[in-house]
């Protein structure tokens, strides 16, 4: 039965739209595999060597003590960016394939992610290293049995975050309690988790209680998916999110781009996968939390940040357009719209998206009014240059997302082609550069002024570049239909 | 209204349409009639420019297709569901391609108020996502927007597949009554014999992407086609 399954994946996987084409980003993808592996590895002598002699202290209790921060990222990247797991279930339910072997097959495929295996990076090399410390054997292999354990736990956890809508609002209000209180210094994580995750080293017999979370958190998506696993499910449950929007009427005074903002607003609310994306700009809000501290040393970074801060939206969402009409693109390419009509639609929601961020990331004054200028100035910079990047980009980026499927938008290898990957280095390169010339010529100020200038500049010559644009939306047209033909996994 | 001139297109070595020289004249209603592969999609979606003719050209009303956008102002059309826009209501998606012709909202639900027969009560004021929709009536929402607005050239395929017979016995008559009285051109494609010469003036049969049969229909013609069909078992 394994075997048959396994067939089926693989002529998807070899039949899928981004095969044929995607050599050049099939390599980019072994490399990256390569990359992180040398990375994790890398930490892993770090983590312990560091900590061992830089600030003297025993390097396993002290990683075990911060593994919760870790498990803590590690869920939220894995909500984001994991995708999940789909059979073409379908076909199979008539046949005389039991159910229990089909959902065992959709988990145990979510094993193999990278977001498991490339834990092996890591914690293969430190528990070597552990060993050549000599740190007791059983020990070792209880404290790495009981991580691995908790690591698939939460492999399993996500798959639930993402099917229940209930779990994942408690997964996140627990996530941002712990943070609240270790933020506040009201107790801390760190010390207060060591005991918990050196359990299993000092005695190997505690790595029986993270293994019996993996048997429990993987009977329970079984259950889940096993009940699931009737075609009516989607059909029968009440359609109680009808006419979320009632009338967007008050869009009207935009004239006729008013038609397709609407539309996708309606995108944005009604769809599991674009609503996903809009937090996820959200989030990058924060982003720039992470560096106020040492922002001062490397003025660099400002800008860097001033881009991801303002831009959250446009990299979410317009990373992804055109792909978020990919399934009526045959409609919008044969009703009454002009190319260039279309494209500045797009443009306008993320401008919109842009201002936005814009406003929202007023409260980075706190932390003085030169941060919240490089904000500004990236956001200026975003509408400018990027805002035009990422709809140049998406002419090559030709992944089809089905909105009806609770798929997500990230992870989709077909996503990353080498183009996009390429146009997506002058987004923040570029204004780095620039706003390194300013300070060069004469101050951190006039950096940040250049980086505004530049996107100034680029928002003058709208007309001149949406024409470019046009042009090569029009020339990739038909392999862009092509493309969304394939909604396969 | 349609000029086809050396028309093909090739994938590979396989010719899939080669089609000479075809003239569409203004307010015809065109049955297009094959068996699967004879690449009667394939036709409907090189006049849409939806992909590159091998050689030759479409002109649409003196325009040719694959040069100039300009045609998409007087032609409407519903292939399959890539034409829908799932996440949107019924309501929604009519006002949206009514708004891209220059309908105000209120055309479009007085427009719509002719076909409540049509729907029979099971499309409009239902708070369903089209996606929601069934398979027959998702058909419905797409037929109706290319008959909603003043477009000159209307291209349905497969109009009748999934639609239940009375639906079927409806959607010729309503496509009679327009052809009729508007002068609209039709592109209708069909695996339906009779339902086509019901509809169709002309009947062009596409066989391994070659025209083999173009006529006028006639009391007869229904019997020549099935003769013709049957000789290719």
């Amino acid at each position: 039965m394994l075997k048959r399954f396994l067939f089926l994946q693989w002529k998807s996987f070899v039949r899928g739209a981004g095969f044929a084409t995607g050599l050049a980003q099939k390599i980019l993808l072994g490399f990256g595999w390569v990359y992180s592996g040398f990375i994790f590895s890398a930490l892993a002598f770090a983590a312990f060597y560091l900590v061992q002699d830089e600030l003297g202290k025993d390097p396993l209790p002290y990683i075990s003590g911060h593994l919760i921060y870790g498990f803590a990222f590690w869920i939220v990247l894995r909500y984001f960016l994991q995708k999940m797991p789909m059979v073409h279930v379908q076909p199979l339910l008539a046949l005389p394939v039991s159910k229990k072997a089909i959902v065992r097959f959709g988990l145990s495929k979510t094993i193999f992610s990278f977001f498991n295996l490339s834990n092996l990076f890591f914690f293969v090399p430190f528990g070597v290293i552990l060993l050549r410390e000599e740190y007791s054997l059983f020990g070792v292999i209880g404290w790495w049995l009981a991580i691995g354990s908790l690591i698939l736990a939460t492999n399993f956890l996500n798959i639930m975050l993402n099917s229940i809508d209930r779990i994942l609002i408690l997964v996140a209000a627990l996530l941002a309690g712990l943070f609240a209180l270790q933020y506040f210094e009201i107790i801390d994580l760190a010390a207060w988790t060591t005991p918990l995750f050196m359990a299993p080293y000092n005695q190997p017999l505690w790595a029986l209680v993270p293994l019996g979370l993996l048997m429990l958190s993987y009977r329970w998506s079984f259950a889940h998916f096993k009940n699931k696993l009737f075609l009516d499910n989607e059909a029968m449950r009440p359609k109680k999110e009808t006419h979320r929007v009632a009338d967007l009427g008050w869009l009207d005074r935009f004239g006729r781009i008013s038609l397709f903002l609407r539309n996708d607003i309606r995108l944005i609310l009604r769809n599991k996968g674009a609503r996903a994306s809009v937090w996820m700009g959200f989030a990058f809000l924060f982003y720039g939390l992470v560096f106020m501290n040492d922002i001062y040393s490397s003025p660099v970074w400002m800008v860097f940040v001033g881009i991801f801060v303002s831009g959250g939206f446009l990299f979410g969402f317009g990373q992804y357009v055109p792909s978020w009409d990919s399934s009526y693109y045959p409609l919008m390419m044969t009703q009454n719209i002009a190319y260039k009509e279309y494209l500045a639609s797009k443009w306008w929601l993320i401008v919109v998206g842009i201002l936005t961020s814009m406003i929202l990331s007023s409260f980075y004054i706190f932390f003085g009014w030169e941060t919240y200028f490089a904000i500004l100035a990236g956001g200026v910079y975003n509408i400018g240059i990027n805002a035009y990047l990422v709809l140049l980009s998406g002419a090559y980026t030709r992944t089809a997302i089905d909105l009806t499927s609770a798929k997500k938008a990230f992870g989709d290898k077909k996503s990353f082609n080498l183009k996009t990957i390429l146009l997506s280095i002058p987004k923040i390169i570029l204004p780095m550069f620039v706003f390194y010339v300013g300070v060069l010529v004469h101050s951190k100020g006039m950096g940040i002024a250049f980086v505004a200038l530049v996107g100034v500049l680029g928002f003058a010559f709208r007309n001149l570049v949406f024409g470019w644009i046009e042009k090569i939306y029009q020339h990739e047209k038909y392999q862009t239909l092509q493309a969304y033909k394939q909604k396969n996994t | 209204m349609i000029e086809i001139t050396s028309l093909s297109k090739t994938y590979g070595t396989q010719t899939v349409l080669d089609i000479p020289q075809l003239h569409i004249a203004p307010g015809q209603t065109f049955g297009l009639v094959g068996n699967n592969g004879a690449g009667k999609t394939t036709l409907f979606s090189l006049i849409l420019d939806l992909i590159l003719p091998t050689s030759g050209t479409v002109t649409n009303n003196d325009i040719v297709v694959q040069k100039s956008e300009d045609w998409k102002s007087h032609t409407a059309a519903f292939l399959d569901e890539s034409f829908l826009i799932g996440y949107l209501t019924p309501e929604e998606y009519f006002v949206f391609i009514g708004s891209l012709r220059g309908m105000k909202k209120e055309d479009v639900n007085e427009a719509l108020n002719q076909y409540t027969d049509f729907f029979h009560g099971e499309v409009l004021g239902q708070k369903k996502y089209i996606r929601d929709l069934s398979k027959g009536n998702q058909k419905k929402v797409g037929i109706v927007a290319t008959l909603l607005s003043n477009t000159q050239l209307v291209i349905l395929d497969e109009p009748f597949a999934n639609l239940d017979p009375t639906t079927q016995i409806r959607l010729k008559n309503l496509l009679k009554e327009e052809a009729s009285a508007s002068g609209k051109t039709f592109l209708i494609s069909s695996h339906d014999l009779q339902h086509v010469t019901e509809v169709c003036d002309r009947i062009v049969v596409l066989h391994q992407g070659k025209i083999v049969r173009d006529d006028v229909t006639s009391t007869g013609t229904l019997k020549e086609l099935e003769d013709f069909f049957r000789e290719q078992l």
